[in-house]
C-alpha cells in the first residue's frame, strides 16, 4: 500500500513519489583508479540485511536525490538527506 | 506572407459545448497565465528566493531547494521576464505554454483533493500561500492553498486533459463544474 | 415457529419494512437489519452448504467473521458472490442466493460428499489424485471445482465506480464500539484530528447488543449519545460501513469504505466502494475480541451458533434464534446470553457448563448441567435437540438452538500484519497483541480486557496516552458506571472429547478435529504446515473464528502450551477486499495517464492514426483516400519528404534547458564527445554512455547563449535522461555550478524536411535562412512572421534538407497550419513517425533498436565520437576494457536482400551462408527493417559480428520464428546519399 519518507524539502510522501536508484554508499571512483576499483563501483553490490544507506530520486517532487537510511528488513527509516548536503559535508570533513 | 496565429489551449477540446453556472464547488482553468521556472545558481538561493517573495504581481510557487516557478495573472510574459532577469544569480525560462493552471475552490475542495493528491492539505498543515510539487492524478504538479477552500494546480501541458478530466471524475460526488475563468 | 422475529425491541426501524428475496423467495425485513437477521426473523436458519461436504449449514456468527453463510448478492454484472450474511446491510429489492448446492439448497446432490467422508479427509486430493500428472487440470480439478467450492464471479464487467482517497489524522481508532468510541470522544474533545472507523453500518459494536446500562442509561442511549457528541466534533471524521484491513509501513492504514454497497440504486456520481490510505500519527486498536465456538460433535448444525451472535440478534435485531434455545459454554457469556433470552421471554431449556463450578448468577428456574459436555447434535436441516453428556450419563435436551461460548479471542490481525507475532497469555487463555511500539496500541477487548467496564476506561485511557504522546493532553475523560454486567471469564475448553460426529474447529473449509490429528500424525506439523495440508485457517474467512481453536488443539494432541505451537502468519487484507476498490479509477480511459502533443489537434486534423508510445500519443501515419494499408501511407509519405517536402510532430522529444558557468564542463563530463568549444548558434550531436560504457542515449545539444543550452533526448528516453543529469550533477559534481529544468511540455517541436524545406520555411520565419547564414547545426532564436519568437534548427534525422522549429506550444497547431500552407504549392505532406522511422533506416541512423542497451559507440559506428584525450567522462573509464574493444564485437551493418522482392524482418538472425541454421551459429540480429520506397526494396540495420570488415559479403538472415530465410547483402548502413549531399543544400 504504501511507505512514507519524509522529504527534507518537500515533506511527507508517499514512494509512489519516488524513484529508488540503488545503494549510496558506493562513490565514482576517479578515472584513474584501478579497474578493481571501477569494477567494484559498476557491478559489485553487497546486499545487506539491516540499515542500509539508498538514494531515492523524489521525482513527483523537488527531484533531488535524497539519500535515505532504511532497515531493509522492518522498514524502518533512520533519516533522509539532500546526497549533494551529504556530499558536500563529505568534501569538508 | 504575414500570419496571424491562433493561441490555443490544451483544455479548449475538453471545455466545450454547453457552460453551466459554476456550483459552490468550482474547477477554473486560468486561459493565459505567465509561468517561468526560476532557478538559482550555487551561493544566491537565499538572495533569489527574497526577490522571487518580495516581486510584485508575481507569486513564486516552491519545486525545490533553489528552485521555483514564479506565477503571474495580472502581468504580461515579457513585464515578468524583465522583472525576473533582473535578480541576479537566477536563471530563468518561460514555461507559459508548457504548464496548464487551473484553480480549484469550494467547501468539499479538500475531500476531493484527497482523492487526487497524498499530501495533507488541512490548512494547519498546508497553510495558505504554501506551494509544493507533488503526484496529482498521477502526473507531477504544484499545488498551491490560494485560499482557505481554494488550490491552484499547475500541471505539465502533456498531462493537463487527463489530470483535467481526473479531477472532474473525482469532483462527481461534490457536483464539481468547470470553465474557463475568462 | 422456531427463530423470529420479538414483538418489540432491537436497533432497527419497524416503521421501515424492507422487502428482499433469498433464492427466489420473497420476504420482509425492517431497515437496521443485516441479510442474516432478516433471514432469521423469517426462521430461515438454512443458509448455505459447506465448502466440502456440502453439510447444511446456518449462521455461527453475526459479524465478519462468519464463515458458513456465505451469499452471491445481487445479480447479473453486480453479483458479488461468497458475501457473508451477517454483515449484508438490508436494502429494499437485495437479492441473495445461496452457493455450492445443487439443485437447490435443501436438496443438494453434493451432499453425497458427507458420507463419503472418511476417504475425503485431509491430504485426500493430495494422495489421491497423484497419477497420472496429465489428468490432473484435465479431469482433476475440474471435478474437484466443481463439487467443491464457492460462490462464482460474474464475468461481466463491473457498471460501477470505485474510488481511492488519502486521509490524514492524529489519531485513528480502528472500531467504534464501546473501546473505540471512549478513545474517539477523549481524543475528540482535546482537538486534534481524529478518524473513527468501523466496518458496521452503525457505530456502537457490542453495545448495541448490550443489555447492561451504561452512565445510567440504557446503552443504545448512552451510544447514541456519544456518537451525536462526536459527529458535532469538526475534527472527527466519523467512516462508518469502513474497514480497516491493513496495517502497512510507517503508520499507513488501508481501509475500504463501502459507499453504496447498500443502496439499492446506486447514484452514479458516488463510487460502489472507496479504498482509504489513512495516514495516522498515533492509532488505536479497539477491534474487540471474537468468541470462540466451542469444538463439539454436531457443532457445525444449522442453529448453533455462539452466545454473543445468539444475544446480537436477540438485542439489536429482535429476533429471537430459536424458541428453545440450549446453551454451551465455558464462561460468563453462556450465562449473559441465556438472562437476555429469558428476559425477551424465550425459553432456555439448560445451561450445559463446562465447568464444576462457577459464580455467575443462574437466573430463576434455569436448569444448569455443570461439568457436562455436548457430544453431538440431532436434526438435519437445523438443530433438532443435542446429546449432553455428564460423568457418563447420556441425556437428550431438545431446542432449536445451540448458544455455544468458548471464551475470547482478542482481535489482534492489524497489530500482526507487519512481522510481529501475537503473544499466548496463560491468564487470559488467548494470543494478545505485540507490542510494536507506542505510535499503535491496542484496546479494550482487543487488548485482552473483558469486561464492559474495563473496555471503555481503557479505550479513554489509551487515548490520552496518545494525546500526552502528541503534546495535546488537556484534561481527562471520566468512565461512566456500567450496571448489570456479567462476568465474562472463561476456562480453557478447545475440545470437547467424545464427539459422536464431526467436531469442526474450521467451518468454512470443513476441517475437523480429525483432520488435525491425521496432519499430526503424517508430519505436518508445524502450524503453517497444519494449516497447508488441513486447509484449516484459509480462505474468505482466514479462520477468524477457527485459528485460536486450531492452536489449542493442536497444542493438547502434543501436549505443549499454545504459545509453543503459536499463530499462522497475519496479513492483509482482514476481511476481503473487492478488486473493484483496489483499482480504483484506474481502468478504461482512467488506466494511465495519456500525454498528448501540442500538435495533436493538427495531426488529427490531419487525419493521423495515432500510436502509444509510452504515455504520449504520437501521429504514426496520415492515411489519405484510397490508401488501403499502412504502408502505401508511409511509402507516399518517405517519397514525399525525399522529393518535395513533409512535416513531422517531434514535440515528443525531451527537451532540457541546460544553465550556468558550469554548463560546459558538465556537458562535456556528461556526453564522450567534445563539448567544450561549441559554438552559440550550434547544435552538436551527443553520445551518453552509462557508466559501464555501454550507449545510454543519444540527442542533441545547441548553445543559445554563452551559459545557456537546450539538450533534446529521445521521446522514450526523456525521464531518464533528465534523471541521469540530476544524478550526476547532484551526486558526482555538486560543486559545478549548472542547472536544469524541463521544457519538454513548453514548445511544440516539428521537423520540416525535404529539399523544398528552405523555401517553405522562409516563408513562415522572418530571419535570413539561407545555407550561408543559418547552415547546417546551425541553432537560435528566430522571429516568425507573426511576430513570434520561435526557436529553429538546423538538425535531420531524415538525411534530407531539414529545420525543426519550437514555437511555445499554444501557438504549435497555428504555426504547423501555417508550415502546411506555405508548402501547399511545394507539395508538402504530413508524416508521422513510421514513416521518420523508414527515413532514418534509409539514412543510416541510429535509434534504441540499435542502442539497445548492449552497444558501444564504436559497435555502432561512433568510435570517433569517443573523446578519449578529455580527462573524463561518464563511461570512459570501462569503455576501455577488453571486451568492449573486442574485435568481435557485433557492429552496425546494412543489410539488403540480394532477391530483391524478399522481406528481412526486424529481430531475424544472422548466419554465416551455408551455416545450418541453428541459435550456435548466430552471428548477429536484425535491428531495424523496412521497405524502402526510395530504393524499392527493403532494407535493414542488423548487428553483425565483425561486421565492418564483411561489407559485400553474403549473410542468410534467418527468423526461425515465423520461419524465413532470406540471403541478403551485407553494406554500409547508409543507404540513401552517403555523401551527406542533400544536408548541405
Amino acid at each position: 500500500m504504501a511507505s512514507l519518507i519524509t522529504c527534507p524539502h518537500c515533506g511527507t510522501r508517499p514512494k509512489e513519489e519516488f524513484s529508488i536508484r540503488g545503494a549510496a554508499a558506493p562513490k565514482r571512483p576517479s578515472p584513474t583508479a584501478k579497474d578493481e576499483a571501477w569494477h567494484r563501483y559498476v557491478y559489485v553490490r553487497d546486499n545487506p540485511k539491516g540499515r542500509i544507506l539508498e538514494y531515492w530520486h523524489h521525482v513527483a517532487g523537488c527531484r533531488r536525490f535524497l539519500v535515505v537510511e532504511r532497515d531493509n528488513l522492518t522498514h524502518e527509516v533512520f533519516g533522509v538527506t539532500d546526497a549533494a548536503e551529504l556530499e558536500r559535508a563529505g568534501a569538508d570533513e | 506572407m504575414s500570419i496571424n496565429l491562433l493561441h490555443r489551449h490544451v483544455l479548449e477540446d475538453h471545455i466545450s459545448g454547453f457552460e453551466t453556472d459554476p456550483n459552490p464547488n468550482h474547477l477554473s482553468v486560468i486561459r493565459r497565465p505567465v509561468i517561468f521556472s526560476v532557478l538559482a545558481h550555487a551561493g544566491q538561493e537565499t538572495a533569489v528566493a527574497e526577490a522571487l517573495w518580495n516581486a510584485e504581481d508575481v507569486a513564486p510557487r516552491f519545486c525545490g531547494p533553489s528552485e521555483w516557478l514564479a506565477v503571474s495573472r495580472t502581468v504580461g510574459a515579457e513585464t515578468v521576464a524583465g522583472m525576473l532577469s533582473a535578480i541576479a544569480g537566477a536563471s530563468v525560462v518561460d514555461q507559459s505554454d508548457g504548464r496548464a493552471l487551473m484553480e480549484i475552490s469550494g467547501p468539499s475542495v479538500r475531500k476531493i483533493l484527497g482523492r487526487c493528491v497524498a499530501v495533507d492539505l488541512h490548512p494547519e498543515v498546508f497553510e495558505q500561500g504554501h506551494s509544493a510539487a507533488m503526484l496529482c492524478c498521477h502526473a507531477t504538479a504544484n499545488v498551491a492553498r490560494t485560499g482557505a477552500d481554494t488550490f491552484e494546480i499547475i500541471v505539465p501541458r502533456s498531462f493537463a486533459g487527463s489530470v483535467f478530466e481526473e479531477l472532474m471524475e473525482m469532483g462527481r460526488e461534490h457536483g464539481l463544474t468547470r470553465g474557463f475563468a475568462d | 415457529m422456531t427463530s423470529y422475529r420479538l414483538g418489540s425491541g432491537g436497533a432497527i426501524n419497524r416503521g421501515q419494512s424492507l422487502t428482499f428475496t433469498f433464492d427466489g423467495r420473497s420476504y420482509k425485513g425492517f431497515d437496521g437489519d443485516t441479510l442474516a437477521s432478516a433471514l432469521l426473523a423469517n426462521d430461515q436458519m438454512l443458509m448455505a452448504r459447506s465448502f466440502k461436504y456440502h453439510r447444511p449449514r446456518g449462521v455461527v456468527t453475526a459479524g465478519s467473521a462468519e464463515p458458513n453463510a456465505l451469499m452471491t448478492i445481487g445479480s447479473g454484472a453486480r453479483a458479488e458472490p461468497n458475501a457473508r450474511a451477517t454483515t449484508v446491510e438490508l436494502y429494499n429489492g437485495l437479492a441473495a442466493a445461496s452457493q455450492n448446492r445443487w439443485p437447490s439448497l435443501k436438496h443438494d446432490f453434493g451432499a453425497v460428499n458427507d458420507l463419503f467422508s472418511p476417504f475425503l479427509g485431509a491430504g485426500f486430493y493430495y494422495k489421491t489424485f497423484m497419477w497420472p500428472g496429465v489428468l490432473w487440470e484435465k479431469l482433476y480439478e475440474p471435478l474437484i471445482r466443481r463439487a467443491a467450492g464457492l460462490g462464482k464471479a460474474t464475468m461481466q464487467a463491473d457498471p460501477d465506480r470505485y474510488e481511492k482517497s488519502w486521509a490524514h489524522c492524529d489519531l485513528l481508532v480502528i472500531g467504534a464500539g464501546p473501546t473505540g468510541l471512549m478513545a474517539a470522544l477523549a481524543a475528540g474533545r482535546a482537538g486534534v484530528r481524529v478518524i473513527l472507523a468501523d466496518e458496521g453500518f452503525r457505530f456502537g459494536g457490542s453495545l448495541l447488543s448490550e443489555s447492561a446500562a451504561v452512565g445510567g442509561r440504557p446503552a443504545a442511549e448512552f451510544t447514541a449519545d456519544v456518537v451525536e457528541e462526536l459527529a458535532s466534533l469538526s475534527n472527527v471524521t466519523l467512516m462508518p460501513r469502513t474497514t480497516v484491513f491493513g496495517w502497512y509501513d510507517d503508520m499507513v492504514f488501508g481501509a475500504v469504505e463501502r459507499v453504496q454497497k447498500h443502496v439499492a440504486s446506486p447514484s452514479p456520481d458516488l463510487p460502489m466502494e472507496r479504498l482509504w490510505r489513512i495516514v495516522a500519527k498515533r492509532a488505536i486498536l479497539a477491534t474487540g475480541a471474537e468468541e470462540r465456538p466451542l469444538v463439539f460433535g454436531g457443532n457445525d448444525k444449522p442453529g448453533v451458533m455462539t452466545a454473543g451472535a445468539a444475544r446480537t440478534y436477540l438485542n439489536r435485531y429482535g429476533v429471537a434464534v430459536g424458541g428453545k434455545v440450549a446453551v454451551f459454554t465455558n464462561g460468563g457469556s453462556g450465562y449473559r446470553t441465556a438472562a437476555d433470552l429469558l428476559a425477551k421471554g424465550v425459553d432456555v431449556t439448560a445451561i450445559i457448563d463446562a465447568r464444576p463450578q462457577s459464580a455467575d448468577p443462574v437466573p430463576d428456574g434455569l436448569r444448569i448441567i455443570r461439568n457436562g459436555s455436548v457430544i453431538a447434535t440431532k436434526g438435519r436441516h437445523r438443530i433438532e435437540g443435542l446429546i449432553a453428556e455428564r460423568s457418563g450419563f447420556e441425556e437428550v435436551i431438545g431446542c432449536d438452538a445451540l448458544a455455544m461460548s468458548g471464551g475470547w479471542s482478542p482481535i489482534v490481525h492489524l497489530m500482526c500484519q507487519r512481522g510481529a507475532k501475537p503473544v499466548w497469555s496463560d491468564e487470559k487463555q488467548a494470543f494478545l497483541a505485540p507490542d510494536v511500539g507506542g505510535a499503535f496500541v491496542a484496546a479494550g477487548a482487543a487488548a485482552g480486557q473483558t469486561s464492559l467496564g474495563e473496555c471503555l476506561t481503557d479505550g479513554a485511557a489509551k487515548a490520552h496516552a496518545a494525546l500526552e504522546a502528541l503534546g495535546r493532553l488537556v484534561g481527562s475523560l471520566e468512565t461512566p458506571e456500567v450496571e448489570g454486567e456479567y462476568d465474562p471469564s472463561f476456562a480453557p475448553l478447545w475440545y470437547v472429547p467424545g464427539a459422536r460426529d464431526k467436531a469442526f474447529v474450521d467451518f468454512q473449509n470443513d476441517v475437523h478435529v480429525g483432520d488435525l490429528g491425521l496432519a499430526q500424525r503424517e508430519g505436518f506439523r508445524h502450524i503453517e504446515h497444519t494449516k497447508r495440508y488441513t486447509t484449516a485457517g484459509m480462505a474468505t474467512d482466514q479462520g477468524k473464528l477457527g485459528n485460536v481453536n486450531t492452536a489449542g488443539i493442536v497444542a493438547g494432541m502434543r501436549g505443549v502450551s499454545p504459545a509453543e505451537i503459536g499463530t499462522t502468519t497475519f496479513r492483509p487484507f482482514y476481511t476481503p477486499v473487492s478488486f473493484g476498490a483496489l483499482a480504483g479509477t484506474a481502468r478504461a480511459e482512467h488506466a494511465a495517464p495519456v500525454r498528448t502533443s501540442p500538435l495533436h489537434g493538427w495531426a488529427r486534423k490531419n487525419g493521423a492514426t495515432f500510436v502509444e508510445s509510452g504515455l504520449w500519443y504520437r501521429s504514426a501515419w496520415f492515411p489519405r483516400e484510397g490508401e488501403k494499408t499502412w504502408r502505401e501511407s508511409v511509402d507516399r509519405e518517405v517519397l514525399n519528404v525525399r522529393t518535395h517536402a513533409g512535416l513531422c510532430d517531434v514535440s515528443t522529444l525531451g527537451k532540457i534547458e541546460i544553465f550556468g558557468p558550469g554548463a560546459a564542463e558538465f556537458l562535456d563530463r556528461i556526453y564522450s564527445n567534445s563539448f567544450l568549444k561549441l559554438p552559440v548558434g550550434r547544435a552538436r550531436y551527443g553520445l551518453m554512455l552509462r557508466e559501464d560504457g555501454i550507449v545510454f542515449d543519444d540527442g542533441t545539444v545547441s548553445r543559445l547563449s554563452e551559459n545557456q543550452y537546450v539538450m533534446t533526448t529521445t521521446t522514450a528516453f526523456a525521464a531518464e535522461v533528465l534523471a541521469h543529469l540530476e544524478f550526476s550533477a547532484q551526486t558526482f559534481w555538486p560543486e559545478l555550478d549548472v542547472r536544469f529544468v524541463s521544457s519538454t511540455d513548453q514548445w511544440a517541436q516539428m521537423s520540416l524536411a525535404g529539399p523544398k524545406a528552405r523555401i517553405i520555411m522562409s516563408r513562415v520565419v522572418q530571419d535570413d535562412i539561407s545555407d550561408a547564414a543559418f547552415p547546417y547545426l546551425a541553432a537560435r532564436e528566430v522571429t516568425l512572421r507573426s511576430g513570434l519568437k520561435a526557436r529553429l534548427f538546423r538538425i535531420s534525422f531524415s538525411g534530407e534538407l531539414a529545420y525543426e522549429l519550437a514555437v511555445p506550444a499554444g501557438y504549435g497547431e497555428a504555426v504547423a497550419d501555417a508550415i502546411m500552407n506555405a508548402g501547399r504549392e511545394e507539395g508538402i505532406c504530413a508524416y508521422g513517425v513510421e514513416a521518420l522511422n523508414v527515413l532514418r533506416v534509409e539514412k543510416g541512423h541510429v535509434t534504441h533498436s540499435e542502442l539497445d542497451g548492449r552497444t558501444t559507440a564504436d559497435d555502432v559506428g561512433f568510435g570517433r565520437m569517443m573523446a578519449m584525450q578529455k580527462p573524463d567522462f561518464i563511461g570512459k573509464r570501462l569503455s576501455m576494457r577488453f571486451g568492449l574493444t573486442a574485435a568481435d564485437r557485433l557492429q552496425l551493418v546494412g543489410l539488403k536482400p540480394v532477391e530483391a522482392d524478399k522481406e528481412i524482418k526486424a529481430g531475424a538472425h544472422l548466419l554465416k551462408d551455408g551455416a545450418k541454421p541453428s541459435l550456435a551459429n548466430d552471428q548477429g540480429f536484425v535491428s531495424s527493417a523496412c521497405f524502402s520506397p526510395t530504393l524499392g526494396h527493403f532494407i535493414a540495420l542488423g548487428m553483425l559480428k565483425s561486421g565492418r570488415e564483411r561489407i559485400g559479403e553474403r549473410v542468410m538472415v534467418w527468423d526461425g520464428l515465423r520461419g524465413s530465410e532470406v540471403l541478403s547483402e551485407v553494406c554500409p548502413p547508409v543507404f540513401v546519399d552517403p555523401e551527406n549531399s542533400k544536408l548541405h543544400l
